[in-house]
């Protein structure tokens, strides 16, 4: 007997109901539960740097460029995880070449594109340019290079030059918000545009990943603030600690909202999808979707930082409570993705069945995998840290 | 205009000459032919090796059995949905007639209760509307442990294919 029957035969006896035969297999792997998370990420920090510089909100100066460095990174690995999971790394390069915008898919090219070189790139490079010319001019060797590469040979630190990158920073950042929106409100686009997925098949879905991407990328941005903070053995700022957290209460109520809108709303209508979803809220992803998503990663959260606003504890218990609960944000929305990402292929779109969801360790599409891409944006963005750092920027006030 | 920003556009300018000059050479050659994808798509899938034949491509050599199966309850189902892929065993059996076939031959012979529980056993999630007047398509459902489970001392039929006749239930 051939080695494919036996193992469909195999696939067969783990499903249950009636699965047709291209429904078994889950082809969208835990590699693209990373790519949402991923840009979320990315997205989210963006927007917490914005809210320094659009919205002033001065408090939040000593995040502003650890967030901008954070979204670039995350930036530069989002589309590894697409990557290795279409197995074609060779042919990699063709998505960004070949644009299109007749498909949400081929429309990446641009989205990528525009976000990683016009956005981040312009807004770092206007912001951290003259402290490059001046570092450039005081370091030796390979970093001396590296800063006049990255400077472009420039030279010009006339207060009229450095006034003129800050307006044209802020222009960048006001550019960026909505192209942030853009990114991210497109990753869910390409979920929610999927028709014949009742459990992706929302209008809302765009919305609920922005600002689940808001919180996961505020949370990010906090925890890697304390951590470095302790690591260069600094003072951690407090207000700025307590003004995240804020931030992040009021985006989370919002993401909690419409999430809970849109379950509603799949509740209400009821429509002939709604016991195959019913069924699989409270089988295949009960752990996920109440455990980890809603109870640890939303309801505690939601609940701590609620309280915070109104009872604040001594400012070492809140430290405590700030590095536990960006992990818990962190892990909720990473198991959000999941839920949207691997539950939306484990019911048959034919109502019958269910099949399951089976990852190794190993292997190109696996959780060794998956772990390196994690892992990659963090050693990125210590290089980036070790040759841009932001606390040694001189200081300016954005106007 | 300053000199940084001039040659920040230069740079610019040169990332998107860079662009286009890598996307003309790096673009597939048939990228385009017949639509924003790579033709050549098509032709490299028709190169995969095909595993299953057209349904009546059994019957040349089976009569027999398609006849009888053909009277029975199982004559909507293909041969291969039970027996698995059979387009290397249609085009090479032939010559074996009579004799045992090579294991690379061989077929599936699905005679297990589990084999068949693939499409009869009981699942809530299968289709429960049943129309009564309607000659329904839906398979009928039974309950694998409840449906005359082997019984291993009485020495009784254990397997499915005991009782019913896998081409003719
Ligand atoms: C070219 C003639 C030919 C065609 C076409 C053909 N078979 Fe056979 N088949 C044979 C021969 C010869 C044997 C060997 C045993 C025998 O003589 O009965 C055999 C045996 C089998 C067996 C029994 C194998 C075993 O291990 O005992 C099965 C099951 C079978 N065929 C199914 C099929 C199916 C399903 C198809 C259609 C996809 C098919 N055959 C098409 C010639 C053919
Ligand atoms: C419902 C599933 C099913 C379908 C559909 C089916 N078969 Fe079978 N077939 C079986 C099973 C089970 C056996 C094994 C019987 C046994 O072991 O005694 C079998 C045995 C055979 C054999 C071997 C005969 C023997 O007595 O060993 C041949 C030949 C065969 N099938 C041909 C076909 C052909 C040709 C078709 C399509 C016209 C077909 N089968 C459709 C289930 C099926
Ligand atoms: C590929 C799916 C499939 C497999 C495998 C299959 N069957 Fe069926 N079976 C059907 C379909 C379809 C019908 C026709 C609809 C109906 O009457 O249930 C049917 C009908 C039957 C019936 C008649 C039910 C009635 O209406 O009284 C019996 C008995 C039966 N199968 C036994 C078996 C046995 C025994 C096996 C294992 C050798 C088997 N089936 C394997 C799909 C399958
Ligand atoms: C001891 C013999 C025996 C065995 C073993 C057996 N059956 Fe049956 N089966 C029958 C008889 C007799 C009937 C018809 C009477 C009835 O409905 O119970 C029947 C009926 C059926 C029906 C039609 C049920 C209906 O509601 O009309 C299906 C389907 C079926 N069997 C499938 C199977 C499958 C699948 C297996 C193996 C797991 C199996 N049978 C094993 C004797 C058997």
């Amino acid at each position: 007997m051939e080695d494919h029957l036996q193992n469909l035969y195999e696939v067969l006896s783990k499903v249950e109901g009636y699965v047709y035969p291209n429904e078994i297999e889950l082809n969208w792997s835990i590699l693209i539960v990373l790519y949402p998370y991923i840009t979320g990420l990315v997205a989210g920090a963006f927007i917490l740097a914005s809210l320094e510089r659009i919205f002033k909100i001065k408090v939040l100066k000593p995040t502003y460029g650890i967030a901008l460095l954070t979204a670039f990174s995350f930036m530069l690995v989002a589309t590894m995880p697409l990557v290795s999971h279409l197995g074609k790394p060779l042919r990699a390069y063709e998505i960004m070449i070949t644009p299109h915008s007749s498909s949400a898919m081929a429309i990446f090219g641009f989205v990528y594109l525009w976000y990683l070189m016009v956005v981040l790139f312009l807004e770092i490079w206007f912001d951290y340019r003259r402290d490059m010319v001046i570092w450039g001019n005081e370091s030796k060797g390979v970093k001396r290079f590296l800063y006049k590469l990255l400077s472009l040979w420039t030279t010009d630190i006339s207060p009229k030059a450095v006034a003129l990158d800050d307006r044209i920073g802020y222009i960048v950042t006001v550019i960026g918000i909505p192209s942030a929106f853009l990114l991210h409100g497109y990753v869910g686009f390409i979920f929610g545009s999927i028709k014949a997925n009742p459990w992706w098949s929302t209008v809302l879905m765009p919305v609920i990943f922005l600002f689940s991407a808001m919180v996961s990328g505020i949370a990010l941005v906090m925890l890697i603030y304390i951590v470095l903070t302790k690591v260069r053995k600094q003072l951690i700022d407090m207000e700025c600690l307590d003004t995240i957290a804020k931030y992040l209460f009021y985006i989370l109520v919002i993401d909690f909202a419409l999430e809970g809108l849109d379950q509603i709303h799949r509740i209400y209508v009821a429509e002939e999808s709604f016991e195959a979803l019913h069924k699989l809220v409270f089988g295949k992803l009960f752990y996920t979707l109440f455990i980890y998503q809603g109870l640890l990663g939303t309801v505690v959260p939601l609940l701590t930082l609620g309280t915070l606003q109104f009872y604040k504890p001594k400012a070492s218990i809140r430290k405590i409570i700030y590095i536990i609960l960006p992990v818990l944000v962190l892990m909720g929305i990473f198991f959000m993705r999941w839920n949207v990402v691997i539950g939306g292929q484990l019911f048959s779109k034919s109502f019958y069945g269910y099949t399951t969801f089976k990852t190794g360790l190993i292997g190109m599409e696996g959780y060794l995998m998956a772990a390196t891409w994690l892992i990659i944006p963090f050693l990125i963005l210590s290089f980036l840290l070790w040759l841009l750092p932001p606390w040694n920027k001189i200081e300016t006030s954005h106007e | 205009m300053p000199q940084h920003i001039k040659r920040l556009i230069s740079v610019f300018a040169i990332f998107i000459v860079l662009f286009l000059v890598m996307r003309q050479v790096l673009k597939p050659s048939s990228f385009g032919k017949l639509g924003h994808f790579r033709a050549d798509a098509i032709y490299e899938n028709t190169l995969k090796p095909m595993h299953y034949t057209i349904a009546d491509s059994c019957t040349k050599c089976h009569k027999s059995v398609r006849a009888e199966k053909d009277k029975g309850f199982h004559k909507r189902l293909k041969c291969e949905v039970c027996h698995g892929p059979g387009l290397k065993h249609s085009l090479f059996a032939e010559q074996f007639k009579g004799k045992e076939l090579p294991d690379s031959l061989k077929l599936y012979k699905p005679g297990e209760r589990k084999d068949c529980g693939v499409c009869h056993q009981k699942n809530a999630a299968r289709i429960k509307i049943q129309f009564d007047t309607i000659n329904t398509t839906m398979v009928h459902q039974i309950d694998l442990a409840e449906h005359n489970p082997p019984d291993l001392k009485a020495n009784e039929p254990a397997n499915c294919i005991d009782c019913h006749n896998p081409h003719q239930p």
